[in-house]
């Protein structure tokens, strides 16, 4: 718990800081937290996951904090960062940091060793102070070889994939690159898809940690006892993906229309083209799961899932599911 | 139940109904009264969709006839069927079936007819599959696609009439008798009524509903159904009279008259006979209205619906008690074995062929004269005494190769005449076919007709019609092997016997090549250079894709961060030397 609240303030400090090196510090804060986390005496995977997680960040660190005295001595202590090839060092360190696409391979590693709710918070949490920094850079070309990168990386890296983590991980590059080319943008986008990228990757880890599944044939034989939950789960499945009537497309909605109105089409074209390839592992998922033709365990176990848990799952597949109808109801109501 | 079944009940309701339109009908014949209803369904852009009923004596004695023949055939069902499962679904297909003759009756308005007849397409095409299986599914579809040429002429015929502002023609086809766009009207118009009656080129359909179950042949396929087209022709008379419409339609139907004909003397299928009979009096009715005179057509029309629905109603006995074989040469000697029926059988038959004094003959004599007195070319007047020939011709090759003789089918045989239910229906519209035409002359024409001929033009008829029999007699004779001497000419016999090839005109004709280059197309396209450079290739290519990745993915750590930190340092020196 300790260590929980020393990593949200160690990304609070980033967020809020006005120079590069309260940033890195609050870096270092929410990295030297996140380790203990990480970190399980019982399970070797974690501790390696652990000890790969330190090793990359310590050295985008490193870089970052480089770059950045860099940039004070060549700029008398002015924070000015028009600088083109500094910024780009500390792009790279940033971009290192979140694990976009030139420089994730530690990314997908790293996630198959954690647990569902570590998952997350690397997915999510941990992301937002680079992610934040990043936007202060006003920088494209190596930010657009990471968007491009990320989405095609994303998607072509989870079509073969049968782990459920690295799956995730890649969907989390995929969406990464959508979020660092709203970024480009607004920050307001990003920060829209950033929430509704967080929610809908917590209902599915809340469902995979409660059932404890890590990999998809578990995901056809579980769920045998209960329909409701096998279909809510894989309409969660694409509502991540981004199918137009759940949730999931809204943010993407917005990251297309923002990107059209500048003009953007060869990066969309690239996105949204990638994207289907994600769609299309989901659905193929999906498919199987939806279509019942499947192959049933006869000696699953009952399912035993609290009901407060179930309340909160249905009231959160409620919205992944609806949310967009909902969201037009609200337009239409003001 | 024994009592109260759907049969019992339709059939006191469709006759009570009947008899009051009847009564109806002569109370507006008699007060020369029209009664116009229309409501109002939508108002657009000042078109109004308006449902209309037009109530004449001409549409109360069509509704009166109609249903009437309806109640008697659902009597009848209720023994012809009685073994069927679905009895009920059956009798409730034949109610829609008088639904939608009912409302296409009374509706001169294009919009509001179109219910009535897309429902009689719907219900005949429901009708024609009742027994399933692959040939009634192939009849079903011959049917309703024929049938759907002349929905789609409707259709268009609808937009047409947007010009004029409303649907209801009959306000429009005199005024406008002679512009182009009334022209277009009447010629779609045309086109829906010659599909609907099954005139050539779209007869092919009438002969392969007969898949259907008797009941319905003789109340959709031989009497009502099929003279949606004539009737609709009616309303539209003054178009045809006008315009080169009538000289074509003259010719055409002419020609089904004379195929139809032919095509019966050289068939063997019971029931096929009779359709084929049916298809020639559809043509005598089409060329006859195409003249100009549509009272006569429509006299024609009521009498031939009873006698045909007659004939129909002993086809089904003949056929239960043949062990529903419908073959004729299997047959013979029914007279002896089934009296009353084929008593009933040939009092239908006569009056088909016009034997004095029965109903057919009214009708058919009278349409004749008129055609003898009027001015028309030498043709369509040989194609409308040679066929009255033929139909003689072949009326009289059925009862000899049914009626007389032995019987032709196998050892053991139960052939009875017992079947009262089935009998009564037929005995109410024996009664008709005797007396329907004699009381329609006297209530349709006020007026007489006058006929001025030469003794050997009123005479032709009279010789034809002998001549016609017996040729019928000649061409179906056998000889001591049994062989059919007029199956010596094969070809030509081939010819005239399927409807001069038009079965396979309007099915292989139409659909061999769509279906062969579908084929093709289905083979290398769709499960050729479009499954391999399309989805499957991509999907290959892909799943390439994604191994190559991993490979890259299978390194160690450090040495990502060692090319990270590579990449730093080529920044940095450009940093530092730029």
């Amino acid at each position: 718990m300790l260590f929980i609240t020393i990593m949200i303030i160690g990304t609070l400090i980033t967020v809020t800081s006005n120079s590069w090196l309260g940033a890195w510090m609050g870096l270092e804060i929410n990295l030297l937290s996140f380790i203990p986390l990480l970190s399980d005496n019982n399970n070797l995977m974690s501790t390696e996951a652990s000890l790969k997680y330190f090793l990359t960040q310590a050295l985008a660190s490193t870089v970052l904090l480089f770059s950045s005295i860099l940039l004070m001595l060549k700029n008398n202590m002015n924070n000015e960062i028009n600088e083109s090839f500094t910024s780009m060092i500390i792009m790279s360190a940033l971009l290192l940091k979140s694990g976009a696409a030139p420089f994730h391979f530690w990314f997908p590693n790293m996630m198959e060793g954690l647990t569902w709710m570590n998952a997350l918070m690397l997915m999510t949490w941990q992301k937002i102070a680079p992610l934040m920094l990043i936007s202060y850079l006003n920088i494209k070309n190596l930010l657009l070889i990471s968007v491009i990168l990320s989405v095609v990386i994303g998607a072509i890296g989870g079509l073969n994939q049968t782990s459920l983590r690295k799956l995730m991980a890649f969907s989390s590059i995929n969406h990464l690159g959508w979020m660092l080319s709203s970024l480009m943008i607004s920050e307001s986008i990003w920060l829209i898809y950033f929430l509704f990228y967080s929610f809908l990757s917590f209902i599915l880890t809340f469902m995979f940690n409660i059932f404890k599944l890590f990999h998809l044939n578990q995901l056809f034989s579980w769920f045998v006892s209960s329909k409701i939950l096998k279909f809510s789960l894989f309409m969660n499945f694409l509502s991540l993906g981004g199918l137009p009537p759940f949730l999931g497309f809204l943010p993407k909605w917005l990251v297309i229309q923002q990107l059209t109105l500048c003009n953007q089409y060869f990066l969309l074209t690239l996105m949204m083209m990638s994207t289907l390839i994600t769609l299309f592992f989901y659905l193929r998922i999906c498919y199987s799961a939806f279509m019942l033709n499947y192959f049933e365990n006869n000696w699953v176990m009952e399912m035993n899932m609290n009901s407060n848990n179930t309340n909160l799952y249905l009231i959160m597949t409620f919205f992944s599911i609806f949310g967009l109808f909902l969201i037009s109801l609200f337009f239409f109501m003001f | 139940m024994k009592y109260l079944s759907i049969c019992s009940i339709s059939f006191v309701n469709l006759i009570s109904i009947s008899l009051s339109c009847f009564l109806l009908s002569l109370y507006f014949l008699l007060n020369n009264m029209i009664y116009f209803i229309e409501w109002e369904v939508v108002s657009l852009n000042s078109m109004s969709i308006v449902m209309t009923f037009l109530l004449d004596w001409m549409s109360l004695l069509f509704m009166s006839f109609v249903l009437m023949i309806a109640s008697l055939v659902i009597f009848y069902s209720k023994e012809y069927m009685s073994s069927d499962e679905n009895i009920n679904r059956f009798i409730m297909l034949v109610l829609m079936f008088v639904l939608s003759m009912m409302l296409l009756i009374i509706s001169p308005n294009l919009i509001s007819i179109l219910l009535g007849w897309d429902g009689l397409g719907l219900v005949s095409y429901c009708l024609v599959i009742y027994f399933q299986n692959i040939k009634s599914y192939n009849a079903g579809m011959l049917t309703a696609l024929s049938n759907r040429i002349g929905d789609v002429a409707l259709l268009l015929a609808i937009a047409w009439m947007l010009n004029y502002g409303s649907w209801n023609y009959i306000f429009y086809l005199e005024v406008m008798q002679n512009e182009f766009e009334m022209l277009m009207i009447g010629s779609l118009v045309m086109l829906a009524a010659m599909t609907k009656s099954a005139q050539i080129p779209f007869s092919s359909w009438l002969p392969a509903a007969m898949a259907a179950p008797t009941p319905v042949s003789a109340l959709v396929h031989s009497s009502t159904l099929v003279t949606a087209g004539v009737y609709l022709l009616i309303r539209f008379n003054i178009i045809l009279s006008t315009s080169w419409l009538g000289q074509l339609l003259l010719l055409l139907s002419g020609l089904t008259m004379f195929m139809a004909g032919l095509g019966a003397n050289f068939e063997f299928d019971l029931k096929k006979i009779i359709a084929l009979s049916t298809l020639s009096q559809l043509g005598l009715m089409m060329s006859i209205l195409s003249m100009g005179f549509y009272k006569l057509a429509m006299f024609h029309l009521l009498t031939h619906a009873l006698f045909k629905a007659l004939l129909f109603m002993c086809a089904g006995a003949i056929i239960h008690n043949m062990n529903n074989s419908q073959d004729i040469r299997l047959m013979g000697g029914l007279s002896i074995h089934m009296p009353l029926t084929s008593a009933c059988f040939n009092v239908s038959n006569l009056a088909l062929c016009g034997m004095p004094f029965l109903a057919g003959f009214y009708s058919k004599d009278m349409i004749l004269e008129i055609v003898s007195i009027s001015n028309i070319n030498m043709f369509s007047f040989f194609l409308y005494f040679f066929s009255t020939g033929l139909t003689v011709s072949y009326s009289f090759r059925l009862v000899y190769y049914s009626m007389t003789g032995d019987l032709n089918c196998g050892s053991l045989n139960m052939l009875n005449d017992e079947s009262w239910v089935m009998l009564r229906g037929m005995l109410g519209l024996l009664i008709m076919s005797i007396i329907g035409g004699s009381m329609l002359n006297w209530l349709i024409f006020p007026i007489p007709y006058m006929i001025c001929l030469p003794s050997y033009l009123k005479l032709l008829t009279l010789f034809v019609c002998i001549f016609g029999g017996l040729s019928g007699y000649l061409i179906s004779m056998t000889n001591l092997y049994s062989l059919n001497k007029s199956l010596l000419n094969y070809n030509l016999v081939t010819f005239l016997g399927s409807m001069w090839f038009m079965p396979y005109i309007s099915t292989y004709g139409m659909i061999f090549y769509p279906l062969n280059y579908g084929q093709l197309v289905v083979k290398s396209f769709d499960q050729g250079w479009s499954e391999y450079f399309g989805g499957q290739h991509l999907y290959y290519k892909l799943t390439n894709y994604s191994k190559t990745l991993f490979l890259m993915h299978n390194n160690s750590l450090k040495i990502y961060l060692m090319l990270f930190v590579f990449w730093i340092l080529i920044l940095f020196n450009f940093l530092l030397f730029l």
